[in-house]
């Protein structure tokens, strides 16, 4: 599996998405239920499925799909 | 005036929302009283509230002049809505302007972003006692009222404002929400204080969040509130006008409950576990700061003014001593009793101070108490209470199945029989109750055993 396909496993198990919905407006303004219980749940399976620890600000930071996927370049996981 | 408003500092900050706006005690007043020419007194409200000054005002205004609000959550989905505003029929609605459940009505009246729509509906007979109507939390099927007379309101206010020692110089933090027993007890005990109230609906992952906190004095979570915080790292945050960390709505797990008494311990700040229902106005009781590295998880005493029992498996009450049983509260706070239609809002006091709480709990030597587990069969997860025989019952009408709930205050674990069913629970469950898929667990089985009492044996 590549990592792109990783982060997308992620996010349509933590919000019930098929990959689809998933690119630039898929944020925390326009997905129903992106709230703090979810956006941590995000910030934990990125964590398990990447072997990864985030920094507290950059859970702050993941109110976006493009956000986590260029999050994703600090911690070394190449997309 | 309710809460003495009217006696505290006219100039003094009562409240400052997420939008930056300040509000003194004279402009709370001032509010009051304007709003009180729109509405009747015993009138019906809903109101649809955010943690904003608006939705501030309009509580405040309605316990002042004996307008009888029901608190919902502004973003309450448009069935359960319609269902309540259906079988009770307010005369009112205050909301913020742009609530869609108010679209397209004619708002009589308009401040700080929020409007007055009169409904045209007939005006209720309602009890003279009856001053508030919280909806229990997490209800799934049929909606079930708590109803407050003032003096439950002002009571829990005043034990609150003593058990932490509040004064005017308090700037407490307020993110859940008004309309949840808890968070509407932060903003009441506070004000009777003449403290100022951090009014926020933000996240706790949105960058203001933090912001405010560092202004807090204190801070009153639930237990995810807690894990939130700690996940954040927030203890090696430099916050020095915290002072008073405060958790209610459901047990911390042992490790969480150890660090955070560790953690004030090391910093000078204060850790208070307290104990509250619906049902008896949010608190009942709290464990003393500094008891808190010694007893783990304990619920501590009864707060002042009310009084804690055991009730064992033969009836006896013991108040004093070791001993494992029900524990029942008595104290002014507890509610005049539940609402389930509209004829019931004329009933008068049914619990008569004393509640039976339904949790199991054990007493030590010290006479600090431990909730242990419960004889009714419901969870509480997140705060969600999810009582599992209505949720079993939702789930067999919908799906015409068989079905059985079970877990703990992780988790809500359903078994079903039929794999379509199955496939479609996790968002009707999630869609229902709240809860988050990680919480819920689905299990299909070849069948739900019972035995001949009806008890499922396949547990």
């Amino acid at each position: 599996m590549t990592n792109l396909e990783k982060l997308n496993g992620v996010f349509c198990e933590v919000f019930l998405v098929d990959a689809t919905a998933l690119g630039e407006g898929f944020d925390n303004q326009h997905v129903d239920g992106w709230d703090s219980v979810r956006q941590l749940s995000l910030a934990s399976s990125l964590e398990d499925a990447f072997d990864i620890m985030l920094d507290p600000v950059d859970i702050l930071e993941l109110t976006s799909y493009e956000n986590a996927r260029s999050m994703l370049g600090k911690y070394g996981i190449a997309l | 005036m309710f809460l003495d408003l009217n006696k505290k500092d006219p100039a003094s900050l009562a409240v400052i929302d997420d939008s930056g706006q300040a509000l003194t005690y004279g402009d709370i007043c001032s509010f009051s009283a304007q709003f009180a020419q729109h509405v009747p007194a015993r009138s019906l409200i809903f109101l649809l509230t955010e943690n904003r000054n608006g939705s501030l005002l309009g509580y405040v205004a309605c316990l002042s002049n004996g307008i009888v609000p029901l608190l919902l959550n502004a973003k309450t989905e448009e069935g359960t809505y319609r269902n309540l505003s259906d079988l009770y029929r307010p005369a009112y609605v205050w909301a913020s302007e742009d609530n869609k459940h108010c679209a397209g009505m004619k708002p009589v009246f308009a401040a700080q972003g929020y409007a007055l729509y009169p409904t045209g509906n007939v005006p209720v007979s309602m009890h003279p006692d009856l001053a508030l109507l919280l909806l229990t939390s997490g209800s799934t099927g049929s909606p079930k009222l708590v109803r407050h007379s003032l003096r439950n309101v002002e009571v829990n206010a005043e034990n609150v404002r003593q058990l932490f020692g509040l004064t005017a110089d308090e700037r407490a933090m307020a993110i859940l929400p008004m309309y949840y027993t808890m968070g509407l007890s932060v903003i009441t005990s506070h004000l009777l204080a003449g403290a100022t109230v951090l009014l926020s609906g933000r996240s706790m992952l949105d960058k203001g969040f933090w912001a405010t906190l560092r202004e807090a004095t204190s801070f009153t979570g639930v237990p995810y509130s807690y894990e939130l915080l700690m996940r954040m790292r927030f203890m090696r945050m430099d916050l020095p006008n915290l002072r008073v960390l405060s958790q209610g709505g459901g047990k911390l797990t042992e490790e969480m409950f150890r660090a955070l008494a560790q953690y004030a311990h090391d910093t000078g700040k204060r850790f208070i576990a307290t104990y509250g229902q619906s049902e008896c106005t949010a608190r009942m009781a709290y464990l003393p700061a500094e008891l808190a590295l010694e007893k783990t998880c304990s619920i501590g005493f009864a707060e002042p003014g009310g009084q804690l029992s055991l009730v064992d498996e033969n009836g006896h009450e013991s108040f004093t001593g070791e001993a494992t049983g029900e524990l029942v509260y008595r104290g002014e706070n507890v509610t005049l009793g539940y609402a389930f239609g509209p004829e019931d809002l004329t009933k008068g006091d049914e619990n008569h101070g004393v509640m039976h709480t339904g949790d199991l709990a054990r007493r030590d030597a010290d006479g600090c108490y431990f909730i242990v587990g419960r004889l009714k069969r419901f969870l509480k997860i997140y705060g969600i209470r999810v009582d599992l025989e209505e949720l079993e019952n939702l789930i067999q009408s919908t799906f015409k199945t068989d079905c059985y709930c079970k877990g703990d205050d992780e988790k809500l674990v359903v078994l079903v029989a039929d794999r379509q069913v199955a496939a479609q629970l996790p968002a009707f469950l999630e869609n229902k109750t709240h809860l988050f898929h990680k919480n819920l667990e689905i299990r299909l089985v070849d069948e739900i055993l019972r035995n001949e009492a009806g008890k499922v044996i396949n547990q």
